[in-house]
Order: structure tokens, then C-alpha cells, then sequence
């Protein structure tokens, strides 16, 4: 156990290395101008140069590259051009969001597509199942932005139960109460999260119902809902766990319609805007952080695999 | 497993319902916070240094310069109070008002500006248009300061009161460190009415009321005159969906909520819950031609072809919708400016195809494409431009559109052999030497003999009726060499809720002094 995780902490970081050469090739490939992005429509080329200058960005792409690995590996990831703050506070205000938007949306995901594909895998055939998956069909099938669009008319123009968007820090005043900001933006992006989840531990359980294992379990005369969740259900989370951990990355940065849409200070956003903006150092800083982080999960699923099933080996 | 899914259920079930019986604040007291819902995150905020909206918007409420516009385009004094003009025009004596602090409380004197102006001179976005070689500035007084140029300026009061790319007044410790670079957010300190409290990335830019603003006595005129801080802060909140933004407004999320779509006027102006807020001076598309590479170069008869080609109408009606928004007109100033002019729009607005056809023709075209840089990043100049390359084509002019994000074309445009046309907007500025097509060092560059020669006419009298005059031979140039296309007025518009009150009408830029909640 501990030689494996050695051995993937050392892949790790060879993956790490060649992916801060690939980020810092891409963003710098990327044609468009920070400076003109900043100065405005009416800049003049002169004002330009000179602010360039200044800010390091008229250096050989090498030398660039080398004063942000060597910063980086002290733990510096750089200043914002645009918001002239540290890289590493700008993400930390922006990871609160996104840690807590993925994490409510997981709830939402977890309450909802494990027990429902749970029992349309239990009444497979049945117009149950048949609804169900059909339900869950529409629910992947439908655009987020659709479902966030209706979900702020109803529940904060209409209604006025929820806030239509932002969303304050929990350090903020209002405190935890502050999470009903997040509400209407994880249901949204629970909806197709949840109908995956759904149909992938309906798929699984009724491959695991099928083995030897069950129908012995079954002959032996254990009560059918023991079966279900002690020797069927368990052995099926080995896929579940797999896209739940994806999952949970993914909407840690890629979750930018709905936080464009609701204006959420998330990570996602926080990229296309630097993007747009030409924020070199953000976009490296981000990219790079998201990176690790998907490492990182990959490591911790690949470990969770063993934690459920001691028969797996891990070479 | 099973005792654990349901604790789980549960516990969520109870999140949700004690969220949910938290009640959404809404009511904001008298005094209170104006939540102003915003495009995008704005630029740095020094105001010297950028042309960027978002910035400008909130940068109105914490800076101010020696001058500003009244209500009628006018520059008026802000932290002026006279002045008086020698040696023809080439010596400005400006009188300051005394008691004006600044927000670490420190008094503004001539020492204030000096360092102000002379930051500007040397890096803000406009300051070499007024401080031009052999001028200067020195303090001639606690409460006066001296501007000696080697020509006489007709537009120096507009140049002095325009905030955009403008000379704010910062104090002198802060104004003589600042360099070609944005000053850090430490050192926003103006003299408005709001000082900038913290910008939260994402979540917010909050400026508080000034307790120790001294406002001027003459009354509010546009952006002149008392400037009265009712809020007790402002917080602009990017909010880059429209549909958010307006949904935000309703909801009683946000108190305003600007550059609403114009698909969404007319029902929006029958909505009792928002009150719809037009701007009072237009924007308008402009495509630039290249002056100094490619097809259009010299090529004044072609460029005359694609003017005389292109219908603004359906251009205007499908970038912004209802009619009340827009007014396919050729001046480059409204009706009602005091720059305003019909000199050579008869060529405006032609829709001819069948002539220009001929005119293309005549001007030796002969089908090779003419690249068009546009961007989706603005929806209206997209549209404009679909629609232009279509009519265009009905001409017999192929016009081949490259498609770019807006960060990418501002550094394309830069080279001149990469394009022929580019499209933007610009905002009606206070004085016609702003324009940027009148700016030589500005893509397109527009740099003919006889706009040469009409440009230095119009700076060098400070003669108002003799500007007028020449600006009319400008603008009948401009249709003969056609440096750009303008296709037309456009009115963009914001919604406010119904509970803010005396809400002055946006010129460039929407503002809040004066305003409150009912």
C-alpha cells in the first residue's frame, strides 16, 4: 500500500512538471493583449509598450517561464495583473465558492441518483424503472442554463423564496445562512450529475446482481434487502465512487455556465474571465491548481478502491 | 449503511428548510447600500489610465477633476472655481476651491494638481492631447496653478473635464509615484463624494460615503454642480448575465442593473417592478478602415463603395431591436449636441448596391476579400458586422469576416498588415478631438495631408463658433476619405428599481449622487 502511493506521488509529479510546461505554452500561444485589455479601447501603442515593459511581459517566453516555475516551487504563485492581489488569496476567495457549490450539488447528486438507481435497479422492467429512467434521461438531456434561467424566475423573481445570485463568504455576515445563495445554483447543476450518477448505479447493480456471489447469497435464504445493500450495492460503488470523485473535480472547475449565471465567485469563472482578460499569472495559477487537484482525487480514488474491495491489488 | 443514508437525509432536510426560513433581505433603509448590478469586473480603477466602462462608472463617484459636463455636454468647474485666459489662450490660470479634501483628509492644493496633471501629461490615455511639446504646469499659488502651452487648445476645458482616460486630482505623494502603471487600490483616494472601500474579486467593488466631502453650492446639473453622497455605500456587482441582472432586479437582489438587451425594452418598459433608465447620449458602431496597409489604403473611391452599400437600418434594428433605440442618423454627434452637424451626410445611409457596385467597379476592385476583425465578445458588433458582410456581398464586395475574442483583436488590430476593416463602438465624448478616428496614432490611422492640416486648425482656436466651424469641414472629410463607417445612434439602457429616487440622467456614464431610496 504505502511502496503504491509512493510510486504515484513520484508519477504525480512528473505529470505535474510536463502539465506547468503545457499551461505556460497554451495561455502564452493564446494571440491577444493583456495590456490592451487593461488600458482600455484607446490606449495608444506607446502606453502599451511602456506598461509591458513594466510588467515583464516583453521577456524572452523562457525567461518568463523560469521565473514562474522558480517562484512557484518557493510557494508564490504570482500577482494578478488585473486585480493586484496574490494569485494564491484570489484563488482561496474563489475556492470557497466553488468547494461549496460542488459540495451541496454532491449532496443534491448523492441523495438523488444513488437511491433512486438503487431502486430502479431493484424493479428493473417495471414502469417504475421505465419512468424513472426516462426522468433521468430528460434531467442529462436538458441544458443547465435552461434550468438555472427558470429555477431564478420561480424560486427569486416570482417567489422570492431564494436569492437570485451571488453569493457572500461564509465569513461574511449572514454566516452559514449564506448557503442558500448556493441552493438554486446546485440543483441546477445537480439535475444532469444526479441522472448520471442514477443511471450509472442502476447499470452497476444490475451487473453485480448478476454474479455467481448473489445468487448464492439469494439460495443461502438472506433476506432480499441485505442482499441488496451488503453484497450487491457495495460491490457496485466501485464505479459509483470513480465518477463521484470526477464528478465533484469537474464541477470544481468546470461548473462556469452556472456560476456565470448566477454570479458566483467560483473558480470556473474565474478562469474564462482571466482568459478573457489575458490574465496570464491568474490562468497559470488556476490551471495549475486544478490540475494538482485532479491529480489528487485520481490518487484518492485509486486508493478508495481498495478501502471498499479488499480483493483489489494495488501494483 | 441504511442508518447512515437516512441521518444523511435528514440532516440535509433540515439544511435545506433552515435555509430556506432565513428571509432573503430586501429592504434597504433610507441611506443604506445601492446594489448596482454590472457587466463584468471593471479595469483598475485609475481612471488616468483607462477608457473601460465598469471603471468609469464607479471611479465618477470617488475621483473628480478640475472640470466636468453639465447636463448639456458643457464643462463646467468641479474643483475649479475660475479661470482666466492670457497670451491668446496659450496661458491657463486656474483657481482652485479651497476646503476640498481628499478621503485620508488631507486639503487639495496647487501642489495636488500639479503632480496630477503632470502624471497625466506624461502617461494618462489622453493627456498628450492637451500637454503637448513646450507645455507645462507649476503651481502659482496655494490655490492656483498655471498651464502654459505652445499653441493656444480650443478643447482644453472639455480635455480638463472629461474623467475617461481623464485628469483625476490625486494627492500629490500619491500622483508624483504613480508611473505608466495602474496605481495599486491603496491608493484610490480622490475627492468624490465615495471612497473606495474593497474590491472583492468576483464578488464586489464597495465604495462608502464620504463624511467629509465639501460639496459645491450651485445646483445639480448633470454631472456639475452639488454632489450630494444619500448612500451610505454602493457595491457594483458583476453580474456578467443579462437575464440575471434583470430577474436580480425584480427579485430585489439589486437596486440597478445596467446594459439590458434591447429585446427586453418594451417589456420591460411596461413592467411595474423595474423603472427603465435610457442613456442620454448615444454609442455608436464604428468600422474602421486601414489607412495604412492592405486594399483599403489610399483607396477612397472603394471605401466610398462599401459606405454607399451599407444599410444602417437593418444593421441597427437587428443589433438593438425596438426603434426607440436607435436613429440610423450621420452626424457624429446627436441632434441637439452643440457639435452637431449635417455637413456631408448625404452620403450617409445611401443603401445603394447597384451604385456601389458601379463605384467598386470604377475604383478597380476586383473581388480580392477585404478582412473583417470582429468580436463576439460585444453581441451588437457581431450582429453589425453579419449583417454588413451580407449587404456587401450584394454589392459584388467580398468582405470575409475573421472572428476573434476582443483581447485578440485589440493586439491585431495594432498590426496593420492583419486587417482591412475592424468594428467597435465609441460614446459621444465631450469634445470632437476625442474622437479616436481624429486620433493619428489610433488603428486605422487616419493621417491624410488635409485632415492633417484641419486637425491643427481645430486645436489651435480656442474660438468656439471657429471650432464649429471647422469641425463641420471635418465631418464632410470624414465622408469624403471615410477613415471609418459609423452605422448609427444606439441607446443603450439600463433598469432601476422603482424605490431609488432623483436619479440623474446617465450622460456617459450612470451616477449616483443625488440619488436615494424612497
Amino acid at each position: 500500500m504505502w511502496s503504491y502511493a509512493l510510486r504515484r506521488a513520484g508519477a504525480t509529479a512528473v505529470t505535474l512538471a510536463a502539465a506547468s510546461v503545457i499551461i505556460f505554452a497554451f495561455i502564452h500561444l493564446i494571440p491577444g493583449d493583456p495590456i490592451y485589455v487593461m488600458l482600455g479601447d484607446s490606449a495608444t501603442p506607446d502606453q502599451v509598450e511602456t506598461v509591458r515593459h513594466t510588467l515583464g511581459l516583453d521577456q524572452p517566453i523562457l525567461v518568463q517561464y523560469a521565473a514562474w516555475v522558480g517562484a512557484v516551487l518557493q510557494g508564490n504563485l504570482g500577482h494578478s495583473i488585473f486585480y493586484d492581489a496574490p494569485i494564491l488569496s484570489v484563488i482561496a476567495d474563489h475556492a470557497e465558492t466553488s468547494i461549496l457549490l460542488a459540495s451541496l450539488t454532491m449532496v443534491w447528486v448523492l441523495l438523488i441518483g444513488v437511491p433512486i438507481g438503487m431502486v430502479t435497479a431493484m424493479r428493473h422492467g417495471s414502469w417504475l424503472d421505465q419512468g424513472l429512467s426516462g426522468l433521468a434521461m430528460l434531467l442529462a438531456s436538458v441544458p443547465t442554463f435552461w434550468v438555472g434561467l427558470y429555477m431564478i424566475l420561480i424560486f427569486a423573481a416570482w417567489l422570492g423564496w431564494l436569492p437570485s445570485s451571488g453569493f457572500p463568504s461564509l465569513l461574511d455576515e449572514g454566516g452559514l445562512a449564506n448557503l442558500r445563495y448556493l441552493i438554486l445554483p446546485s440543483i441546477t447543476l445537480a439535475a444532469p450529475n444526479a441522472a448520471l450518477i442514477l443511471r450509472l448505479t442502476r447499470a452497476s447493480m444490475l451487473d453485480v446482481s448478476r454474479e455467481d456471489y448473489v445468487r448464492t447469497a439469494r439460495a443461502k435464504g438472506i433476506r432480499p434487502w441485505r442482499v441488496v445493500t451488503r453484497h450487491i450495492f457495495r460491490n457496485a460503488l466501485l464505479a459509483v465512487v470513480s465518477a463521484f470523485g470526477f464528478t465533484f473535480a469537474a464541477l470544481i472547475s468546470e461548473a462556469v455556465v452556472t456560476e456565470t449565471e448566477f454570479a458566483l465567485p467560483g473558480i470556473g469563472r474565474l478562469v474564462v474571465q482571466s482568459i478573457l482578460q489575458r490574465d496570464y499569472p491568474v490562468i497559470q495559477g488556476v490551471v495549475l491548481v486544478i490540475v494538482v487537484l485532479y491529480l489528487l482525487v485520481n490518487f484518492l480514488v485509486d486508493i478508495s478502491y481498495r478501502l471498499l474491495d479488499p480483493r483489489v491489488e494495488l501494483q | 449503511m441504511k442508518s447512515g443514508l437516512r441521518g444523511l437525509i435528514r440532516g440535509a432536510a433540515a439544511l435545506v428548510v433552515a435555509l430556506l426560513t432565513v428571509p432573503v433581505s430586501h429592504a434597504e433603509a433610507a441611506g443604506g447600500t445601492l446594489r448596482y448590478a454590472a457587466v463584468s469586473e471593471p479595469a483598475p480603477l485609475d481612471v488616468m489610465l483607462t477608457t473601460a466602462g465598469v471603471s468609469l462608472v464607479i471611479g465618477m463617484h470617488v475621483f473628480e477633476a478640475l472640470y466636468t459636463i453639465d447636463s448639456h455636454y458643457q464643462p463646467q468647474p468641479m474643483l475649479a472655481d475660475s479661470e482666466k485666459l492670457e497670451d491668446g489662450g496659450k496661458t491657463i490660470i486656474i483657481a482652485l476651491r479651497q476646503g476640498v479634501h481628499f478621503h485620508n483628509g488631507k486639503e487639495m492644493t496647487s501642489e495636488d494638481v500639479v503632480a496630477s496633471l503632470k502624471r497625466w501629461a506624461q502617461y494618462g490615455v489622453r493627456g498628450k492631447l492637451l500637454f503637448t511639446e513646450g507645455s507645462s504646469v507649476e503651481a502659482t499659488g496655494k490655490y492656483e496653478v498655471t498651464i502654459k502651452l505652445p499653441v493656444p487648445n480650443g478643447a482644453w476645458k472639455n480635455l480638463l473635464a472629461h474623467l475617461e482616460g481623464g485628469p483625476a486630482i490625486y494627492p500629490s505623494e500619491i500622483a508624483s509615484k504613480a508611473t505608466e502603471k495602474p496605481i495599486e487600490q491603496a491608493d484610490y483616494i480622490g475627492t468624490g463624494p465615495y471612497m473606495f472601500k474593497e474590491w472583492r474579486p468576483n464578488r464586489y467593488i464597495e465604495i462608502d460615503k464620504f463624511d467629509g466631502y465639501n460639496a459645491r453650492s450651485n445646483p445639480g446639473d448633470g454631472y456639475s454642480g452639488k454632489r450630494e453622497a444619500n448612500f451610505d455605500s454602493i457595491r457594483f456587482i458583476p453580474v456578467p448575465d443579462v437575464g440575471t441582472r434583470v430577474s436580480g432586479i425584480q427579485a430585489g437582489d439589486y437596486d440597478y442593473a445596467e446594459t439590458i438587451s434591447g429585446d427586453l425594452y418594451d417589456q420591460l418598459s411596461g413592467d411595474a417592478s423595474v423603472k427603465v433608465v435610457k442613456a442620454g447620449a448615444p454609442l455608436f458602431g464604428l468600422f474602421f478602415t486601414n489607412s495604412k496597409a492592405g486594399i483599403l489604403k489610399d483607396n477612397f473611391k472603394l471605401r466610398r463603395a462599401i459606405e454607399m452599400a451599407f444599410c444602417r437600418d437593418d444593421a441597427l434594428r437587428v443589433s438593438f431591436g425596438p426603434q426607440a433605440l436607435w436613429n440610423a442618423q450621420g452626424s457624429i454627434f446627436p441632434p441637439g449636441n452643440f457639435w452637431y452637424s449635417t455637413a456631408g451626410t448625404d452620403k450617409y445611409n445611401e443603401c445603394d448596391p447597384a451604385g456601389a457596385k458601379a463605384l467598386a467597379k470604377e475604383a478597380g476592385y476586383d473581388g480580392t476579400p477585404i478582412r473583417l476583425l470582429t468580436s463576439t465578445n460585444y453581441q451588437t458588433h457581431y450582429d453589425q458586422a453579419t449583417v454588413f458582410v451580407q449587404q456587401m456581398a450584394a454589392a459584388g464586395i467580398n468582405v470575409q469576416m475573421i472572428v476573434v475574442d476582443w483581447a485578440t483583436l485589440l493586439k491585431m488590430r495594432g498590426q496593420p498588415e492583419q486587417w482591412d476593416m475592424f468594428i467597435t463602438h465609441h460614446g459621444g465624448p465631450p469634445d470632437p478631438i476625442l474622437l479616436t478616428f481624429l486620433n493619428e496614432g489610433y488603428p486605422g490611422w487616419w493621417t491624410t495631408p488635409e485632415i492633417t492640416a484641419l486637425r491643427k486648425e481645430f486645436t489651435s482656436t480656442a474660438d468656439i463658433t471657429a471650432r464649429k466651424a471647422v469641425w463641420d469641414k471635418i465631418q464632410t472629410l470624414y465622408y469624403e476619405q471615410t477613415p471609418a463607417i459609423k452605422v448609427g445612434d444606439a441607446y443603450s439602457f439600463d433598469i432601476v428599481s422603482p424605490k431609488v429616487q432623483n436619479l440623474v440622467s446617465p450622460l456617459f456614464w450612470p451616477v449616483f449622487f443625488n440619488a436615494s431610496f424612497k
